[in-house]
């Protein structure tokens, strides 16, 4: 490509380009000219000069019908002057007049703040010229950058302001050096940009290749590469002082509100977290007053999320996890309550106990659901003694329930895995009316589960993998490449909370447990995740493909330990909060407030109190009786339980 | 790993939910039988390798949940089969008329020339027959598929089944091999003949002998 024909543009390379970064602020601009959206460039102007270069949409976009024509003139600053060497618009003009240039050789500090959204820069000590926002996203990649450009350090007195060492001398140096050893045929400044620019993607292809030529050349000397040169003690440091360089580009640097992201980023250690008594009868009745009113209702949940429920008093707690029972109700409102839903239930039972034959051979998707259930209901858990044997009285009640289900919710109807997900609630529960509403409470939860099209399973197959992406990057990697990135292998632990895979008296502790909604939304996958990463070792290390994969996991079942799995669920989970890399797409999957958003003053559940201060926000934490109710877990602080419930534990 | 095999076949098992597609893999699998089987949530598959004409042959049988709403998941494991057996219960009619919307399920998701055979399963019960045996085998000549009356639970058939499917698709393997390599002696055109001639009897006087 033919380089500029308008005198003014020097010769000059785009480094690095970000675009939707608005122009909040510059001193000597018009007020117009701010608020405006463009691009945030670092050229190459010179041969050891570059620059950080602002430039308005318009000056981008002026011919540009196509988003392609957009990325080629962007790609090729050389394209755009040739379009405009004959006949530059007064338009064109006004906006080239409206780039900001930053020359970095002035460049004395940046600064970045609001979860590293705002950057500013100063070429004069004490004052900030320019201020640009980051849309998208935030300015993470774009100091990575800048940082490979200058030497940086930050100060004392703030630590989300850097200063600018020195011009960045000792690339030269380095620069200098490649070109002497005659390793690279082309030209040296790229080769080394390209180093340190491909880095973050092909960290090992780019830089080891270049470098195992120098090595060679320090360990084998003469013979090593082409025998000219003679290597000298220089070259040696050099290496030692370049891959140091990178070394450094490639760890965590953190500040209150800003961070660079690591080329490999990885998680923090993951804690482990004990797993706590169930709740007790005796707790359990000094947590209601003397009217029957469940106080306290969010430090029961902890307690429950740490421990599940004693199996003694199951019955009654699950009608609460479940919204069959409102905590607030007290004994006497709740006895209301029971017998109005006894009747809601059997009068819905009896809408199909008296369909007669006759009827029911003119209602054909009515008798399809009848047979699906008729089928299923044979098939539940027969070799769990509750259920087991001919003519066992408990499979007309799993059958009455699930018939009375469907004239509930006739839309939804009756979807294989619902007799899985009501047989451990009426072998706890043992008669139909509680069973049914209980039942009604977990579908309510799951009924994205049995989706005509599935949508719900197939979000959460989504999320579930980029969760693991993000806790357990190597493994989605490996299971991507087995074609296994579509997570279905999950489906079953999925659709039906993992009942396929543990026994009773565990699968009523996982649920329980889930069923807190603690300590995050889709805390499930997160299950998901800890199992699939407990097995990392085998799916990687014995190179499992499509088949092996998928039949490791079926195998799984009943060979799972719901507690170690669930102490590493909450684990991860805290990994995950706390690592510098978070990302919104995992907030959200997880319920977590955005960052960049306005966060909500409300959230002030103990589930997201947790330190935060690592995910971006400067906002110290409410810290609300935490003191008592925090323990550190392998350096992590973790809010276990509010000071309330810290009492009750005691 | 060493290879304990000569080939691979990817079979899938598809048909309405309850007609003892697990019954029939665990029959060919285990030969066993269990009355309380549990229903099949997302998808699974055994393995068999079986001596077929001297090679070891090994099955991979995938089995599928039958309820219509999980076809979205299931049918991203029909890529790649090479054999497909279609089970309706003979006991159910519903779920031999659907046999219709299962081929073109598979016309729709699996490769145009994978092998396929139609099973009537639940033969053993036949007091509560709903579909007869002339209409089976009506439907799979309409559709040019092989049919069999199968009973997962008295052994009836099963073996047969997965023999015949897993035969038809070495021999089309066999003939494919056979057409990318026409340069082979007189030998090979001799097989081919003979095959031809075999081919016509084979199925349909073997079906209609059970």
């Amino acid at each position: 490509m033919s380089s500029s024909s308008v005198e003014d543009i020097p010769d000059q390379k785009e480094l690095f380009t970000q675009d939707g970064v608005l122009l909040k602020a510059c001193i000597g601009r018009s007020v117009t000219e701010l608020n405006s959206v463009g691009m945030l460039c670092i050229v190459q102007t010179g041969e050891h000069t570059k620059t950080i270069e602002w430039r308005p949409i318009d000056t981008i976009t002026i011919d540009s019908d196509t988003q392609d024509q957009e990325w080629a003139v962007v790609n090729t600053i050389g394209r755009r002057e040739r379009t405009f060497s004959g006949n530059l618009t007064a338009d064109y003009l006004t906006a080239r007049a409206r780039i900001i240039r930053i020359p970095l050789d002035e460049l004395k500090s940046f600064r970045v703040t609001r979860n590293c959204q705002l950057i500013q820069f100063s070429t004069y000590p004490g004052v900030w010229q320019t201020t640009f926002y980051f849309q998208h996203g935030n300015a993470e990649t774009f100091i990575a950058n800048l940082k490979s450009h200058v030497k940086t350090a930050k100060t004392r007195h703030d630590r989300n302001t850097y200063v600018v060492v020195e011009p960045n001398t000792e690339s030269q140096v380095l620069n200098r050096s490649f070109a002497e050893l005659d390793i690279f045929t082309e030209n040296t400044t790229d080769v080394v940009w390209n180093l340190v620019s491909n880095f973050k993607q092909r960290p090992y292809e780019t830089t080891m290749e270049a470098f195992s030529k120098l090595t060679d050349i320090v360990y084998y000397g003469n013979e090593g590469v082409n025998g000219k040169r003679d290597v000298s003690e220089e070259v040696a440091d050099l290496l030692t002082k370049s891959m140091s360089a990178l070394e450094e580009a490639t760890t965590v640097t953190k500040s209150d509100e800003y961070e660079v992201i690591s080329v490999k980023p990885t998680l923090p250690p993951r804690p482990s977290i004990p797993r706590g008594p169930p709740l007790s009868a005796e707790k359990w009745e000094g947590l209601q007053d003397t009217e029957g009113r469940v106080t306290e209702v969010e430090g029961v949940k902890q307690l429950i999320f740490r421990g599940g429920v004693a199996h003694s008093i199951r019955q009654s707690v699950w009608k609460y996890l479940l919204d069959f029972y409102p905590w607030h109700m007290t004994t006497k409102q709740l006895k209301i309550l029971h017998r109005k839903r006894t009747d809601e239930y059997y009068a819905m039972k009896l809408q199909w106990r008296s369909m007669t034959e006759a009827q029911e051979n003119r209602f054909a998707e009515y008798r399809d659901r009848k047979s699906l259930v008729e089928k299923d209901v044979n098939r539940t858990d027969r070799t769990h003694p509750f259920y087991a044997g001919d003519n066992n009285p408990n499979l007309v009640l799993l059958q009455d329930i699930l018939m009375t289900y469907v004239m509930y919710n006739f839309d939804l109807g009756y979807v294989q895995g619902m007799s899985d997900i009501l047989a451990p609630m009426l072998l706890l529960m043992g008669n139909e009316v509680d069973s049914f509403w209980c039942f009604v409470g977990f579908m309510d939860r799951i009924a994205s589960n049995f989706d005509m099209d599935q949508a719900g399973m197939k979000q959460q197959l989504l999320h579930l993998q980029q969760l693991l992406a993000f806790a357990s990057p190597e493994l989605a990697r490996h299971l991507s490449s087995k074609d296994s990135g579509n997570m279905y292998f999950c489906f079953r632990w999925l659709l039906v909370w993992f009942k396929r895979e543990f026994s009773h008296r565990d699968i009523m502790r996982l649920w329980e447990v889930l069923w807190t909604g603690l300590p995050c939304n889709n805390f499930h996958l997160l299950i998901c995740v800890a199992i699939l990463d407990a097995e990392k070792e085998t799916f990687i290390n014995r190179d499992f493909g499509f088949t092996e994969i998928l039949k490791h996991v079926n195998d799984l079942s009943m060979c799972l330990d719901v507690d170690r799995i669930l102490s590493s669920a909450e684990g991860i989970y805290h990994q995950i909060l706390s690592a510098p890399h978070l990302t919104n797409q995992i907030r959200i999957v997880l319920g977590i407030p955005t960052v960049g958003n306005v966060t909500d003053p409300d959230d002030e559940e103990p589930s997201t109190s947790m330190d935060t201060k690592d995910n971006g926000t400067t906002e110290p934490d409410d810290g609300r009786d935490m003191e008592e109710g925090s323990i550190e877990y392998d350096g992590v602080r973790i809010y276990t339980v509010t000071k309330n419930v810290w009492a009750l534990l005691a | 790993m060493a290879k304990t095999y000569d080939c691979l076949f990817k079979l899938l098992l598809i048909g309405d939910s309850g007609v003892g597609k697990t019954s029939i893999l665990f029959r060919f699998s285990e030969d066993a039988f269990n009355i309380s089987f549990i229903s099949t949530i997302g998808i699974d598959f055994k393995i068999r390798t079986i001596d077929l004409d001297g090679k070891k042959v090994k099955l991979q049988i995938w089995d599928t949940a039958g309820q219509e709403r999980f076809r979205t998941i299931t049918t991203a494991y029909y890529r790649g089969s090479m054999g497909i057996m279609l089970v309706y219960d003979v006991t159910n009619e519903k779920s031999f008329e659907n046999i219709k919307n299962w081929i073109r399920n598979i016309e729709e998701n699996a490769s145009a020339d994978v092998e396929k055979m139609i099973l009537g399963n639940k033969c053993d019960l036949d007091s509560k027959r709903q579909v007869s045996k002339e209409r089976g085998e009506q439907l799979a000549i309409e559709y040019q598929i092989k049919f069999v009356e199968t009973s997962a639970k008295d052994s009836l058939n099963v073996e047969y089944a997965f023999f015949t499917l897993a035969r038809d698709i070495k021999a089309k393997m066999e003939k494919k091999q056979e057409a990318s390599n026409p340069t082979r002696g007189s030998g090979a055109h001799q097989l081919r003949a003979n095959e031809q001639q075999r081919r016509p009897t084979s199925w349909l006087s073997r079906c209609s002998l059970l």
